[in-house]
């Protein structure tokens, strides 16, 4: 069946409303071991997921449902799940809510050749320097082409172009003892050559670093610098907070030209939505609910300025122009990296999986190498873990002027977490 | 009831046989895997409520699988026209050239792996459920899960909202290549509670759940869920912080096989073998834990939401006794990793969806049993904590370092419960300390598959994991 045929049977259905979303992907993978090409595999597949809404009789409340129809569904089968799918919209109570309507403007381009840009990566993972004792394990390389349209009963009716790529990377390093690794992964639309050359450089060094580790001391209380693209859990964390969702179901106290903590000595958070971002793969102009995607403040200096998020939940906060949030920047801190890089600090640059609870705040991480740094001495350790809580360290936080950017997100090079506790390994 | 394979892939099985032998004139190894699963979704808190066919297993399409000279290649595809089978020939074909013409130009070399033997087999199964998530009366089921919902919120003055979610997915699979045919239908279902706490300072959750190998008949399941994951919440919202160390632990089922999974799951995925990613390859054959330690492996060693009858690349299921008494026995293995180390496969490989490449992935994967009474293991502990609720884990095969977020512990002192719980808790260590120092398993065991696993930090599939208590020394933060 085609998109029109689908469109037909909606159109003449008894829904009240309905969207439409249809992703055309055609997506390149390569894996390698070492480097040799352990498996080349092609995707060509078209996704198309329907919502249907219908009203209750008294005008109270909006229900909607939603499924997937397959490219080779019959016409019988469309129909029948579009029925089957008005029929269960109508269950569902859900205070009623304003759907997204149409907005003039022209979509953004971003070009993608597929077999341009996997050359790019499998040229530029090829391209590290490696060594005897330092070297690649591993590398998949995806790259996608993405048509994305959206249709909706309200009239909207876009359709966006973008690339999607990613990388993940093992690395090695041994001595005559013993082997170790480090994993990185890089989500990007393009293939930035001279970053990705110059990120995996560094991790081949820190696994020099890391086969000469002595174990984590039990430190208590110590400031925590993150450097890597672990320090975006700590600012997913401020984006999360102020989605319209978590404030709505109660999940976040965050309001609206509020602070968003008290007691603050340490920097303060600007954080913005961007809607372009250099080589981010989530550069679009519209979002997923046809929501004009715009620059604009959302924090600035701790006090929260407006939300984002969905057209369900941005209805019910009252929220007539918002959107989903895609990329993001946040401003820079006070003081340079060198000036935040003094006194004792542990520096992490590997973690087992670093992560910040966005409903908690409860900060976790089991630590594989990091760096104990007490003025000029600088001792390297691995095991053990830090804990913490972000209510208390975004109190203290500092973060650097320079600045960096992990695809969606162009934030401080630089972050400094207070008060976070480090459990020894011994 | 039997789940009934799918329609669709039974009407397109004699033309995608005709593309497999279109296919195998260019190649030495042609395998198709076709898939048609459906499902529902339903979520219910105090502000949302939504229905979904959407599950994380939910899919309809194809992959093609041939041997090329001397690696492997993909297409995956969700159009095709069982009466011009010539088509998608030719559509494969010239992706996989221009992908082949791209390898020349980088001068890629290939990690060369021999053709897959395709030995011949039939299989059609169609697993016993009661009910179908297609069928299922969701208008009851909203009704159910708002009245859980409801209740939960009286139950505290600290409640903030109570999601209840509750999935069904309806599996249909078929294998073919020029000799196999194996086709396989079966439903599985799993529902969750989480309450949301807050006491005006701090907000926290619970969380309880079901999961089983059947329809959403399990649903009604549920109501005991509420009263376990609002206690969660609750004491985790009013814990104190542990002192970091290293204490006497006893872990809960849940926990256990969060360690089963994370240490010695992930630690002999034999694909990481090949790449010399896992320490685990080393130990075959070694001591890895106590003479307690008993772990198995394999979608027949348990019921629940991964137990196929075949994987995504038509090796029947399989039951792998991984560690036996504290020796570590093998690993798991896909069918292309088993080429390479020149091992039989285990039947464990595992794809997200039809979209995603195969790799060695867990099913079920357990704990023996022991012969210890759970109040016996509490009364010889002199301090410690009974270690309750998983959050998520990270693997390290290559290091065998293991990261364990625990929800919260409850302390006990003097072999007794002393009512004090301290959360968050960290679990970390060197896996074989944690193995070795096992002292004491209880003699029951339960099995959760709630939970999806990702590979590093993507390829998310369902797994299932557990076992008995254990009484052992963990670090804790």
């Amino acid at each position: 069946m085609m998109l029109k045929d689908i469109l037909d049977i909606l159109k003449s259905s008894e829904a009240d409303a309905w969207a439409v979303d249809s992703q055309k992907i055609n997506r390149w993978e390569f894996y390698f071991i070492k480097h040799d090409l352990d498996q080349n595999r092609a995707i060509d597949t078209t996704h198309i997921n329907i919502t249907v809404y219908k009203k209750s009789d008294d005008g109270k409340y909006l229900g909607s449902a939603s499924d997937e129809i397959a490219l080779s569904a019959s016409e019988e089968e469309i129909t029948d799940k579009v029925n089957g799918l008005i029929a269960r919209a109508s269950l569902v109570k859900n205070p009623v809510y304003s759907l997204r309507k149409p907005v003039e403007a022209v979509p953004d381009e971003v070009k993608a050749d597929v077999s341009d840009i996997s050359r790019d990566f499998i040229e530029t993972l090829t391209d590290i320097p490696e060594t005897a004792t330092e070297d690649i394990n591993c590398y998949e390389i995806f790259v996608a082409s993405i048509e994305k349209r959206y249709i909706t009963s309200e009239g909207i009716d876009v359709t966006q172009n973008f690339p999607k790529s990613f990388v993940e990377v093992v690395t090695n390093a041994r001595d005559n003892k013993r082997e170790i690794e480090l994993y990185r992964s890089y989500d990007s639309g393009n293939c930035d050559k001279d970053f990705l050359k110059k990120d995996i450089e560094k991790t081949l060094s820190y696994g020099r670093d890391r086969l000469h580790t002595e174990p984590t001391p039990a430190l208590g209380k110590v400031s925590l610098l993150l450097s890597t693209a672990d320090a975006m859990q700590v600012w997913n964390y401020f984006a999360d907070r102020i989605n319209a969702s978590m404030v709505c179901q109660k999940i976040s106290d965050w309001r609206k030209d509020e602070a968003i903590a008290s007691d603050v000595t340490g920097d303060k958070v600007t954080l913005s939505s961007r809607k372009f971002l250099q080589n981010s793969s989530m550069n679009r102009t519209f979002d997923d609910e046809g929501a004009l995607i715009r620059d604009e403040v959302l924090i600035d200096n701790n006090v929260v300025k407006d939300n984002w998020g969905d057209q369900k939940f941005s209805s019910y906060s009252g929220l007539s122009d918002s959107f989903i949030l895609s990329n993001f920047e946040v401003a820079p801190g006070s003081k340079s990296e060198a000036e935040l890089r003094s006194g004792k600090y542990l520096e992490v640059v590997e973690f087992s999986d670093f992560q910040v609870d966005s409903i908690t705040g409860h900060i976790f991480g089991e630590i594989r190498l990091g760096y104990l740094h007490d003025g000029a001495d600088v001792k390297i350790v691995s095991g053990g873990s830090v804990s913490g809580s972000m209510n208390d360290s975004m109190k203290s936080m500092h973060f650097s002027k320079e600045m960096t950017q992990y695809n969606n997100a162009r934030v401080p090079a630089v972050v400094v977490l207070d008060n976070v506790t480090v459990t020894g390994a011994e | 009831m039997k789940a009934p394979f799918s329609q669709y892939l039974k009407s397109i099985a004699p033309g995608l046989k005709k593309l497999i032998g279109l296919l195998g004139k260019d190649y030495d190894y042609v395998s198709a895997l076709a898939t048609d699963s459906k499902g529902l979704m339903v979520r219910v808190s105090q502000t949302n409520r939504s229905v979904s066919g959407h599950t994380l297993t939910t899919e309809r399409g194809i992959v093609i699988r041939v041997h090329v000279k001397d690696h492997y290649s993909e297409y995956a595809l969700d159009r095709f026209d069982p009466q011009d089978p010539e088509a998608s020939y030719q559509l494969i074909r010239q992706e996989l050239l221009k992908q082949e013409e791209l390898l020349k130009l980088t001068k890629s070399q290939m990690y060369k792996t021999g053709a897959l033997s395709d030995e011949p087999c039939r299989l059609f199964v169609e697993k016993e459920t009661v009910e179908l998530p297609e069928s299922c009366d969701v208008e009851g089921l909203l009704a159910f899960m708002t009245e859980l919902s409801d209740s939960g919120m009286k139950m505290s003055d600290e409640a903030r909202d109570v999601r209840v979610t509750a999935q069904s997915t309806h599996i249909s699979k078929m294998f073919l290549t020029a000799n196999r045919d194996l086709r396989q239908s079966y439903v599985y279902s799993e529902a969750t509670v989480i309450p949301i706490v807050s006491d005006g300072k701090k907000t926290d959750f619970g969380y309880s759940g079901v999961s089983d190998l059947c329809g959403p008949e399990l649903f009604k399941e549920l109501r005991g869920c509420v009263d376990a994951g609002m206690k969660q919440a609750l004491d985790s919202l009013h814990a104190s912080p542990v002192e970091p160390g290293e204490y006497t632990i006893i872990t809960s089922p849940e926990v256990t096989g969060l360690i089963a999974h994370e240490a010695f799951g992930h630690g002999v995925e034999m694909d990481q073998f090949v790449k010399g990613r896992a320490l685990g390859a080393q130990y075959i054959g070694k001591r890895v834990g106590s003479d307690l330690v008993t772990m198995h492996e394999g979608a027949l060693c348990a019921k629940d939401v991964t137990s196929y009858a075949f994987d995504d690349e038509g090796v029947l299921a399989g039951d792998v006794t991984e560690i036996e008494n504290g020796i570590l026995k093998t690993g798991i293995c896909d069918s292309l990793a088993a080429l390479r180390l020149g091992v039989k496969p285990t039947g464990n490989g595992k794809r997200e969806n039809f979209e995603h490449k195969v790799y060695t992935r867990m099913t079920n994967t357990m704990f023996d049993s022991g012969t210890s009474k759970l109040e016996d293991m509490i009364r010889s502990v002199d301090y410690g904590f009974l270690l309750e609720g998983m959050e998520s884990g990270m693997e390290d095969p290559k290091h065998w370092g293991i990261q364990c977020i625990v929800k919260l512990g409850r302390e006990i002192k003097d072999g007794r419960l002393t009512g004090k719980v301290v959360a968050p808790v960290i679990m970390t260590g060197y896996v074989p300390d944690l193995l070795g120092s096992i002292s004491m398993i209880s003699d029951d065991r339960e099995c959760f598959g709630n939970g999806a696993c990702g590979k590093g930090h993507k390829e998310w599939v369902k797994v299932a994991d557990g076992g008995p208590y254990l009484k052992t020394v963990g670090r804790l933060g």
